[in-house]
């Protein structure tokens, strides 16, 4: 597996993020940094001219030997924080310690480097005031702690951006491994499933997140397709197994008829035969297409709401006759109004496989009865009963299967597709079949699901 | 009558251009789509038989063509395609009646002569009437020789559909798509029990057959 961590989209998200984050975090860091500063040095700057405007009341009250007088006794206090300087109009440096000979009135931050008396090296930040008669008065504070605490402080700033940067990043190469695995997993058996294993899944973890919903999805998807393929296997093995016989046949009686010295009527009767096998194959691959058609679901989106009880009245009314003829009693109670959604023409075609099912494969005299009662409870159940030999239990299950026939009627006529259809209505209207014991013969109980709101 | 086949297929189209002139009618043949909408645009026939599968222009696509530029001529559609829904998008496109192959020719013939016999405005009736057979579609009665004869719902729309094509054959097929809506082939006799059904009430009591069985075809009502 090539695995490129930056190329994943959650690489890029996650890069994109650790930006816009990194980039907030230093806005928000640099802001800190400033106001902190910006405060102290502001502090500072107070203290200074507090301590100005203190000794410029010295000076005009005492001149400047006051000054003077007041800056030797502020020098000599031990651990202040202040230096001062007076300079007189010619520049000469007369009190204070502040050795630095250009001072003015603007701020200034200044190297310490003393001379008189046991100072220590001091950086101070301070600035002037003129007095009159061209002396300068100047005060600065330490400013070491400042120094030290900006210096801290961008250091502080930095190792934390970086960090964040760092931790953002690896969160993202992290969450794009994460991802990228689990969606190259998705492809590993994505591609087993298209090397024709259609039997694989995609794991599922259970976590319900969205890479969990979608594997159910796609498992779903393989579900429907591999159902599909079977059932196209089967058609197709279907068609082999079950039509090659009549097609053999068929060409045994056609080659029966070659080189045979046959009357014109003998030949019209052979090839009238021989059209209706035709007509029995066809009729087969009709059903056989027919039922995989509907399986494969397309005629959902066809249907309408049905009026139940009238196409049911309509079936009773077409097979009574029919049923008498064939000396089986046809009756029927159905409710009105009834109704569901479906498709009409299926539905016909459902009812009449059972309805026809329970005359042909019942002895002479059976009574088979349709019942659609009103819906309770239980919702819409239609049932076609007869009277019959009825149906082992164990073969219950078996008579929906294609081209199955109960030994007992394998020498009936028919293809035996009937009921495979009915199998393959009812799946797409969502119905259940139940097949129960009539005491005697079989009732097939046909339930619709919930209406919702009929 | 004149009717225009547009079937690319060699062996299907000769066997019906074959019959249909046999049958007295006037037969041409398209080989492809686009040749049968040149020449069915013309509005020279009557009749238009039109294979669904055709190369190039598809036969839905040349009815719905036609259809678009005013030509009302039926159309019957041929097809191999045994698709549930394809009966719907034919008449959705502009036919008239719809083939599956393979056909009899009779189940052809017959469809034909029920296209060609339409009116081209469909005139309300109230009595459908053959010799001394009255069918009153408004009442829903049905007398012969001024004498009651009482149906069941199925019978009187059986009784209705023969009558509104009477002269003409129907076939099993035809009768059981228009007059019982099953569009498959049922197990059992329900066509012929019905149709006995109403021949016992409906010709038995009376001098004169009606109700005949064309033998290989389906039925036809008329005086004998």
């Amino acid at each position: 597996m090539r695995f490129n961590a930056f190329r994943t989209t959650s690489f890029r998200l996650a890069a994109l993020y650790a930006i816009f984050f990194g980039l907030s975090t230093a806005a928000l860091l640099l802001l800190v940094y400033w106001y902190t500063l910006g405060q102290m040095e502001q502090d500072v700057e107070n203290a200074v001219s507090a301590r100005l405007s203190n000794l410029q009341s010295v000076y005009a009250s005492g001149g400047v030997s006051a000054l003077e007088q007041a800056l030797k006794r502020e020098s000599a206090q031990p651990g202040i924080r202040y230096r001062y300087a007076l300079i007189d109009p010619r520049g000469i440096r007369v009190a204070g310690t502040v050795p630095y000979a250009g001072l003015g009135v603007e701020w200034q931050e200044l190297e310490g480097e003393e001379g008189d008396g046991d100072n220590f090296e001091l950086t101070v930040g301070g600035h002037g005031v003129r007095l009159p008669g061209g002396w300068l008065l100047w005060v600065g504070r330490d400013v070491e702690t400042l120094h030290e605490l900006r210096e801290r402080l961008a250091g502080a700033v930095s190792a934390a951006l970086a960090v964040t940067i760092a931790i953002a990043l690896a969160g993202g190469v992290f969450l794009g491994w994460q991802v990228s695995r689990r969606v190259e997993s998705m492809n590993r058996t994505a591609r087993s499933i298209m090397a024709g294993d259609l039997t694989r899944r995609l794991t599922v973890r259970g976590t319900g997140d969205e890479f969990d919903r979608l594997a159910e999805q796609f498992n779903a998807m393989l579900d429907r397709i591999q159902a599909l393929m079977e059932n196209l296997r089967q058609v197709s093995s279907n068609i082999a197994h079950d039509l090659r016989t009549p097609l053999a046949h068929l060409r045994h009686r056609l080659e029966e008829l070659r080189g045979r010295a046959l009357t014109a009527a003998q030949y019209q009767d052979a090839v009238e035969q021989a059209i209706g096998e035709t007509d029995t194959i066809l009729a087969t691959f009709e059903s056989l297409l027919r039922i995989a058609q509907i399986e494969s679901g397309r005629r959902r989106t066809a249907f309408t709401r049905v009026d139940l009880s009238a196409l049911l009245e309509e079936l009773a009314e077409t097979y009574t006759p029919v049923a008498e003829d064939m000396d089986h009693i046809l009756t029927a109670e159905v409710a009105a109004g009834v109704h569901v959604q479906g498709d009409r023409r299926l539905l016909i075609q459902m009812f009449v496989n059972l309805i026809e099912n329970a005359l042909r494969h019942t002895p002479a005299g059976t009574r088979v009865a349709l019942r659609l009662p009103l819906p309770v409870a239980a919702g819409v159940v239609v049932t076609v009963a007869d009277n019959g030999s009825g149906i082992p239990a164990e073969e219950r299950d078996k008579i929906f299967r294609r081209f199955y026939r109960l030994d007992a009627s394998r020498t009936t006529p028919g293809s035996g597709l009937g009921l495979s259809l009915v199998a393959v209505i009812a799946e797409l209207h969502g119905l259940v079949i139940e097949i129960q014991d009539n005491q005697p013969g079989m009732r097939v109980n046909m339930r619709f699901p919930a209406q919702g709101g009929e | 009558m004149k009717i225009l086949i547009i079937e690319d297929d060699e062996k299907t189209a000769g066997y019906v251009v074959n019959g249909l002139r046999e049958a007295g009618y006037g037969v041409d043949r398209a080989v492809d789509g686009k040749e049968g909408l040149y020449l069915a645009a013309g509005g020279a026939y009557d009749l238009l038989v039109v294979d669904r599968m055709l190369p190039g222009m598809d036969g839905l696509a040349v009815v719905r063509a036609l259809r678009r530029s005013g030509v009302h001529t039926p159309v019957l559609f041929l097809t191999a395609l045994s698709g549930i829904d394809e009966r719907v998008s034919g008449l959705d496109a502009g036919g008239d009646d719809y083939l599956a192959k393979p056909f009899s020719f009779a189940e052809l013939e017959a469809r034909v002569r029920a296209l060609l016999r339409r009116p081209a405005a469909a005139v309300q009736q109230t009595m459908l009437r053959v010799a001394d057979l009255e069918l009153d579609l408004v009442k829903r009665t049905v007398t012969r020789g001024g004498k009651a004869i009482s149906l069941q719902p199925r019978e009187f729309r059986l009784l209705e559909y023969l009558m509104r094509h009477a002269g003409e054959v129907v076939t099993r097929t035809m009768l059981l798509e228009q007059v019982w809506d099953f569009h498959f082939d049922p197990q059992t006799n329900v066509v012929e029990t019905h149709i006995s059904r109403l021949r016992a009430k409906v010709d038995k009591p009376f001098q004169c057959t009606l109700i005949h069985t064309v033998r290989g075809a389906g039925y036809c009502l008329r005086e004998a």
